[in-house]
């Protein structure tokens, strides 16, 4: 009964102050906010890292095993190479300055021994930029790139079926076939470009072409595919090239006939399997290398959060401290009543513990609330070591640019809080409540009630 | 009315202020009987309060005792007093004291809190007593919405919660008006006359003081020899103007209708 009071009394006091509640209220919230907020960023982050190691760790294993099926390849191209781009024809997506090589050395390649087939492609990308917007939480940016990227192959029926040339994720419409001229395949993100579906005509510097089918493709892939010699005319280079697939007849000639290659051609880049298998553990080492930076990075936030945590608990603390310190005084005089009429010391003492941890409570309902809002600004604005993935500093675009396929579409971490980080708040700020006012409760308790009810 | 509720023997109060040695209360030997109304009358300064706040337990003496209800309250330890303060003491202040931001009823409720009763029974006895000090209509109101009288028959009510041994008054008229004050003396007479209640008010006021039972006299600390006889020991009040009988808590003869 003396609880239910007591809490009922509490409550009265402390909605009869609405002002002085309602600022408390705000500040123990956020420093409440801080104090959950930022070890869910932590662990938001650490759940990001696993995912992405996870995601690499799988990534890499693709690769290598594509990597094995390309032993008798040897990819030679006029502009450098990309890290396993060259694996997915029309990975490019321009940005530099393209050069070209007369197609006459396809059959110079062809001559050298223990080349089995050789086979072209023309890359050209548009004169014509697009520019898109990436939103981040932090604003947006515009980036241009080429509208799309021409892509000439072979159209010959024994190299379609024998070399994975063109896509095989056809969604709409047919895959190119021998001799077709005049027709084009299109990646679905350019649909809308050309507002061209199957069987629509589209018009490329000048001249009409039928668009045959539309591949599935990923968001950053925006090519057309013809045959080379349309390819040749559309572009204007007419008996150019830009890359070539070498295939050895028997992979132990792969590294020799690269040699040689290169020393014929030195203005081609020449990737063998080799060469493939060393840009993969590069690229192996280098990720190594920005996780290790990315756990110290964590590692070290974790250290700065357990300080602004302490300043986070010590500020709630002092708030509740200094109310109740203040409502002591203000309400001597209600301290000498109640001893008047038969409170003990533990009864007053407890009015106001109960008090303190009311105010902590309804703080801790606001740092809920403000942290289920704020809490990835919060955690990224005071620790900006973890803004790994989310923010545009520190790790975020070597992550995004080196490895996109492991970073994927879930480019953010997202800092939710759990109900566990949700009843941790809610217990936290009843003790810190309960702390924060047992020196101003004992000092309550400690009043004369004659000094007490002579107080105005 | 034999029973001894409230006992002083050689009560001495003293204060050392910057040097001065005030002697507050000098030697008090008082005897209060169960169902007793005594006034103590005093100029301001002579000591009542002190004495009040002594007899209460809200503050101890430089040496005597006091003896509640048979125990000698002076010998409790500090932690032990607020039991005297709830159980056997209902205080009464001038300025009411009241806690402003609960209603008439939680306020009688707030000294029954902690003593085992139900939220029911405080509920029950609380209204009870709002009823019996004749503000049963006004048990929701907080005390800003209560007349200064009205504020008093709350505390008045708040005092008898835990039906104590004996009632202490600090100048219950003090802060009241010519007509309520006798309003709130008639009420304090119509308990000690109805429910036996025992009551000990101090007061400067000798036509307050005059209303109760026995009227003693305070003077710089001392109480002095003489003792006066009060409305209501008389064995009947009777009205000046017509002679019949009329009771403690009348404001006018019921016979003739005139003011008393």
């Amino acid at each position: 009964m003396k609880t239910l009071g007591a809490l009922s009394r509490a409550l009265k006091n402390i909605s009869r102050r609405k002002i002085r509640t309602l600022l408390v209220v705000v500040a123990l919230g956020f420093s409440i906010a801080i104090m959950v907020s930022i070890p869910a960023g932590i662990m938001a982050n650490q759940e990001f890292m696993q995912r992405i190691t996870e995601n690499f760790a799988k990534t890499i294993t693709t690769m290598q095993e594509e990597i094995n099926k390309t032993a008798t390849l040897i990819e030679c191209s006029t502009t450098p190479n990309r890290g396993m781009q060259t694996l997915r024809p029309g990975g490019f997506f321009g940005g530099f300055s393209q050069t070209f090589v007369d197609e006459t050395i396809v059959d110079e390649i062809r001559s050298i021994e223990g080349v089995k087939n050789v086979i072209p492609f023309l890359e050209k990308s548009s004169s014509e930029n697009i520019s898109e917007t990436i939103n981040t939480p932090w604003g947006s940016r515009t980036v241009y790139r080429p509208a799309y990227t021409i892509i000439g192959v072979c159209l010959n029926a024994t190299i379609i079926a024998n070399y994975p040339i063109l896509p095989t994720n056809i969604t709409a419409g047919e895959n190119l076939s021998e001799g077709d001229s005049g027709f084009i395949l299109i990646s679905s993100n350019l649909t809308s470009y050309f507002g061209a579906n199957v069987g629509d005509a589209v018009e490329i510097n000048g001249e009409r072409f039928v668009v045959k089918g539309i591949f599935e493709s990923s968001s950053q892939q925006r090519t057309i595919y013809m045959n080379i010699s349309d390819a040749q005319r559309v572009t204007g280079l007419a008996g150019k090239i830009s890359r070539l697939y070498v295939y050895v007849s028997d992979a132990s000639l792969a590294t020799q006939v690269a040699d040689v290659i290169k020393t014929m051609y030195p203005e081609l880049y020449v990737t063998s399997y080799q060469d493939r298998l060393a840009n993969l553990q590069h690229m192996q080492e280098m990720y190594t290398q920005t996780l290790s930076n990315a756990e110290s990075s964590i590692a070290q936030a974790q250290a700065t959060a357990t300080h602004i945590i302490i300043i986070a608990v010590a500020a709630a603390a002092l708030i509740v401290f200094f109310v109740m310190l203040y409502s002591v005084r203000e309400r001597t005089r209600e301290i000498g009543i109640l001893k008047a009429i038969g409170f003990s010391n533990w009864n007053v003492m407890s009015q106001f513990m109960i008090e303190g941890m009311l105010i902590g409570l309804i703080g801790g309902v606001a740092g809920i609330l403000i942290g289920s809002i704020a809490a990835p600004f919060f955690s990224s604005f005071l620790l900006p070591q973890l803004n790994l993935f989310g923010g545009t500093q520190r790790l975020q675009r070597p992550f995004q640019t080196q490895y996109p396929g492991i970073i994927g579409t879930q480019s953010y971490s997202t800092v939710v809080l759990t109900p566990q980080f949700i009843l941790l708040a809610l217990c936290a700020a009843a003790v810190l409540g309960a702390l924060g006012s047992l020196y101003p409760a004992w000092r309550a308790s400690r009043i004369s009630p004659i000094e007490a009810l002579r107080y105005e | 009315m034999s029973e001894l509720v409230l006992e002083t023997e050689k009560l001495d109060k003293i204060y050392k202020l910057g040097g001065r040695i005030i002697r507050a209360l000098s030697n008090i030997n008082l005897k209060v009987e169960k169902g007793d109304f005594v006034s103590i009358m005093g100029p301001s300064g002579s000591g009542k309060t002190t004495l009040l706040n002594v007899l209460g337990c809200l503050d101890r003496p430089t040496s005597g005792k006091v003896i509640l209800d048979g125990v000698d309250v002076t010998a409790l330890p500090e932690k032990e007093l607020y039991k005297i303060r709830r159980y056997k003491v209902g205080f009464v202040f001038q300025t009411f004291n009241l806690l402003p931001y609960l209603s008439a009823l939680e306020n009688v409720e707030l000294p029954m809190e902690g003593t085992g009763k139900s939220k029911r029974e405080m509920r029950e006895r609380a209204r009870e007593l709002l009823k019996l000090v004749g503000l049963a209509e006004r048990e929701d109101h907080k005390p800003f919405r209560l007349s200064a009288g009205e504020q008093q028959r709350v505390a008045i009510a708040r005092a008898l919660a835990n039906n104590p041994s004996i009632v202490l008054a600090d100048e219950p008229t003090g802060n009241l008006d010519a007509k309520t004050k006798y309003e709130i003396v008639r009420l304090l007479g119509k308990l000690n006359a109805e429910q036996g209640t025992t009551i000990v008010m101090v007061t400067h006021d000798g036509a307050v003081a005059s209303h109760a039972r026995r009227v003693l006299f305070l003077s710089d600390g001392k109480l002095l020899a003489k003792e006066k006889m009060g409305l209501l020991a008389k064995e009947k009040l009777v009205c000046p103007a017509c002679g019949r009988e009329v009771q403690a808590d009348h404001a006018f003869c019921p016979h003739c209708g005139r003011k008393l």
